[in-house]
């Protein structure tokens, strides 16, 4: 009898709390004045472009009022897009893929890395790894779970039996069995923390050398920024005001003509890291993100997109065929604008 | 021997008066003696200082030869993880067990002895408790309301037999009761508040023992002296 | 005891998923954000035999975590009621360690121990060892006088001795701080294996959510209260059935 008191009273409470956060969720998509920006990781150079354009108030001039907010392993941006406490978001390609397998009603509205960014580190000294054939018999290092296992795995399958002559070795926040060479490749963003691991190699009189899986015909595709169905049919000009604030932000930020202004705002807030390998930092960032020539920046690259869909779905991370190009939407801007 | 306490002045911490003021008092030879006064007047104040339980006070305690003077009172217990009779056991010397017996047997204990101290009545519990004082090695033994919640008539027979098993041995014996404190005590302290001067009086007592005859004139007249004298 | 343990589980984990489905039904939530209940059972039914091995190694980490905690709570809590120096200076660096959140110092265990059984044993040993540490101390340190004078005034009184009438005195509360514990030492466990373990459901789950896959986590979620509510309810039952070995009343 008590605990069919406590259960009543608690599906009650439940019921209340649910319509109370269902009116919420609406009221605030319908009134959002401010445009909440979910980003993927934390401020550093990663996102360098996504500040300029707030910082730089290319934002304001589009007549937008736009919330950059940081990411972090806990924070998805989809999950935020959905709920509706963001309007557009940063996500890497695996996410996007998964959630609109899982019927997430997203779009990807402009690519920011042309390259995927995670690579893997090796001391060139000691190896010579210029093609996944020189992979055999080494220790590589991958964060099971993650993105670095889906591209790892998709390289190795595509070598035929090369799966079977590597060792993989779990990787965490610990870096030193690739310092004491208990590993031989750890998997890096190359152009953040890779930097970083190539100046502390550099230091110690040696070189760094980094394997792309990407030069050898895996197309993962790395971040891109997304928006719901609904902000692209019931907001468009809102959709085509931020992405085009925000790509001119990445393309200022990138400019080398402004690269004092971008490193002097990226070490303001990512204060853990020098000028010096910040400078270094954005120079790799602009390799990876500069689009192919003839196209503009944020070009959506639907091969890489629909490659990324098939390793997913060989690797058995998606149960069925998705079509993300349905969901891919690149957006043109009026060049006179 | 002989117990001595002088100018004994003594005030807890968060109190407006003294409890002790200028208090003297002497207890000249062994015996089953008695301490006796009102409520909160600090019998077991007192008792505590005798005994080297309590310090912070001025004045002395001259103890001469009683070099072993323990307290015991009603509020103790016995450890709870194993048997009565295991606890007393492990605490007493091995040449005291027969003497052990013959306490347990006077005090009404022996069908007890396998319980454990929580499953006593309070009774038992502080007849318990006195056996195993009553089995270590003293010269002064408190004994604070440690007859309490134990029957007149069995009282009356744990009384005797102390007095009969332990003749050279000093007892304070601290009781709310005028009649059996007049009958069975030696010396009666009887303790008054500290505006009274002075703040403790002797009165002498009946001294019953086993085998004698109670002088009822006597223990009228002492039952008169210590209400008067508190 | 156990069934009341696992049914206030089920009762909670039930309400749970009834909030998230209320949520995603009101909201129009795709699986993503929250699976339907068609998903999570697929899921329970692929990945609950694997999921169950991994909250059992789990468990059996934190168990003897929760073991050392004990002990070595035990050990300082006895040297940390003497009343000198040694005792003050334990206090104090008890009562102060307690303050760095183990998260924090997970991460350099991790490096400095690697990320095998002892780095775990070590961070579900610390996160339940504080809370231990003050009860015990706080407990050992209370003089139980009624029981103590006796063996004070007849210079009885042994070091061991005052630690057995005072633990002794206080079991009930002993139990019921080590069964509490228990829940920080799975916690403890889950939170280690999830930072930097390669084994366990902590583990199991970091991968999960790198997946997006809310669904693992709940099936995940639901191993743990069952495993966390058994520990508790075993726990529990021991105490119980010490303290009535004892003829330990139970109040209220």
């Amino acid at each position: 009898m008590k605990y069919q008191k406590i259960f009543i009273l608690a599906t009650l409470l439940t019921l209340c709390v649910c319509f109370f956060l269902a009116g919420c969720g609406k009221k605030k998509e319908q009134a959002a004045e401010v445009l909440n920006y979910r980003l993927k990781w934390l401020f550093n150079i990663s996102v360098a472009g996504d500040l300029y354009a707030d910082d730089q108030g290319i934002f304001e001039s589009h007549g937008l009022s736009v919330a950059v907010k940081s990411g972090g392993p806990e924070r998805d941006a989809i999950k935020e897009l959905e709920i509706g406490r963001a309007q557009f978001g940063v996500a890497s390609a695996d996410q996007v893929v998964r959630a609109i397998d899982k019927g997430a009603p997203i779009v990807v509205i402009a690519q920011l890395f042309q390259v995927n960014p995670l690579q893997w580190i090796f001391r060139q000294n000691n190896l010579a790894i210029d093609s996944p054939e020189d992979l055999k018999n080494k220790t590589i290092g991958i964060t099971y779970g993650g993105n670095d296992e889906t591209i790892m795995r998709a390289l190795l399958n595509k070598q035929g039996s090369l799966a079977d002559k590597v060792k993989l070795f779990s990787v965490r926040y610990d870096y030193s069995p690739f310092f004491t060479g208990e590993v031989d490749l750890w998997p890096v963003y190359r152009n953040a923390e890779g930097i970083v691991m190539a100046e502390k190699l550099h230091r110690q009189g040696e070189a760094a050398g980094f394997f792309n899986p990407d030069a050898f015909g895996v197309r993962f595709v790395a971040n891109s920024v997304i928006t719901t169905r609904r902000m692209i049919s019931e907001h468009p000009e809102t959709v085509q005001k931020f992405l085009e604030a925000l790509l001119q932000g990445w393309q200022e930020a990138l400019d080398p003509r402004n690269a004092k202004q971008t490193i002097d705002m990226v070490s303001r807030y990512d204060k853990e890291t020098s000028r010096q390998i910040i400078a270094k930092q954005l120079d790799s960032t602009r390799n990876l993100m500069l689009p192919p020539a003839g196209k503009s920046f944020g070009w959506i690259d639907v091969a890489s997109w629909t490659e990324t869909e098939r390793i997913m779905l060989d690797q058995k991370l998606i149960s069925s065929p998705v079509g993300i190009e349905k969901n891919l939407q690149q957006i043109t801007f009026d060049s006179s604008q | 021997m002989l117990l001595q306490c002088s100018e004994l002045s003594f005030q807890f911490p968060q109190a407006e008066n003294p409890l002790f003021s200028g208090l003297n008092c002497q207890l000249p030879s062994p015996g089953f003696h008695g301490l006796f006064g009102l409520s909160g007047v600090g019998k077991s104040t007192l008792a505590k200082i005798i005994a080297g339980d309590l310090n912070g006070f001025s004045g002395k305690v001259s103890r001469d030869d009683l070099n072993a003077v323990l307290y015991s009172s009603n509020l103790e217990r016995l450890p709870g993880w194993s048997s009565v009779v295991d606890h007393i056991a492990k605490v007493i010397p091995s040449d005291r067990r027969s003497g052990m017996a013959e306490l347990v047997e006077s005090f009404g204990l022996r069908d007890y002895l396998d319980s454990r101290f929580s499953q006593l009545s309070l009774g038992q519990k502080n007849r318990a408790n006195l056996t195993r004082y009553l089995l270590q090695d003293f010269d002064l033994l408190v004994m604070d309301e440690s007859l309490a919640n134990v029957d007149e008539a069995t009282r009356e027979l744990i009384i005797l037999k102390i007095k009969e098993l332990f003749p050279d041995k000093y007892f304070l014996y601290i009781s709310h009761s005028v009649q059996e404190v007049s009958k069975f005590c030696d010396t009666i302290l009887v303790l008054r508040t500290f505006e009274k001067t002075p703040q403790i009086i002797d009165v002498a007592g009946c001294n019953y023992r086993q085998g004698g005859k109670l002088d009822k004139k006597c223990l009228e007249q002492t039952m008169l002296e210590i209400v008067n004298a508190s | 005891m156990l069934h009341k343990r696992i049914w206030q589980f089920l009762l909670i984990y039930i309400l749970g998923l009834g909030f998230l489905f209320g949520l995603k039904y009101l909201l129009g939530l795709s699986d993503y954000v929250i699976p339907g209940p068609m998903e999570i059972y697929q899921t329970a039914r692929y990945n609950s035999g694997r999921y169950l091995v991994d909250t059992a190694n789990t468990l059996s980490v934190a168990f003897v975590g929760h073991l050392l905690a004990i002990l070595l709570a035990s050990l300082i809590s006895i040297i940390g009621r003497l009343p000198n120096l040694a005792g003050a200076m334990i206090k104090t660096a008890a009562y102060n360690l307690q303050a760095y959140p183990i998260v924090a110092v997970a991460p350099i265990i991790f490096i400095l121990l690697g990320d095998g059984l002892t780095s775990r044993l070590l961070i579900a040993a610390m996160i339940c060892y504080f809370p231990l540490l003050l009860s015990f101390i706080g407990i050992l340190t209370t003089p139980v006088p009624d029981i103590e004078h006796f063996y004070i005034t007849t210079k009885r009184m042994r070091w061991q001795l005052e630690v057995k009438i005072r633990a002794f005195e206080n079991i009930t509360k002993l139990t019921t701080v080590i069964a509490g514990s228990a829940t920080l030492a799975m916690v403890g466990t889950i939170i280690a294996e999830f930072i930097g373990a390669d084994a366990g459901i902590g583990y199991s789950l970091r991968i999960s959510l790198y997946q997006s896959d809310i669904g693992k986590v709940l099936v995940a979620l639901f191993f743990i209260g069952i495993f966390n509510s058994l520990y508790l309810a075993t726990l529990e039952g021991v105490g119980y059935f010490i303290q009535k070995k004892l003829g330990i009343s139970r109040e209220g």
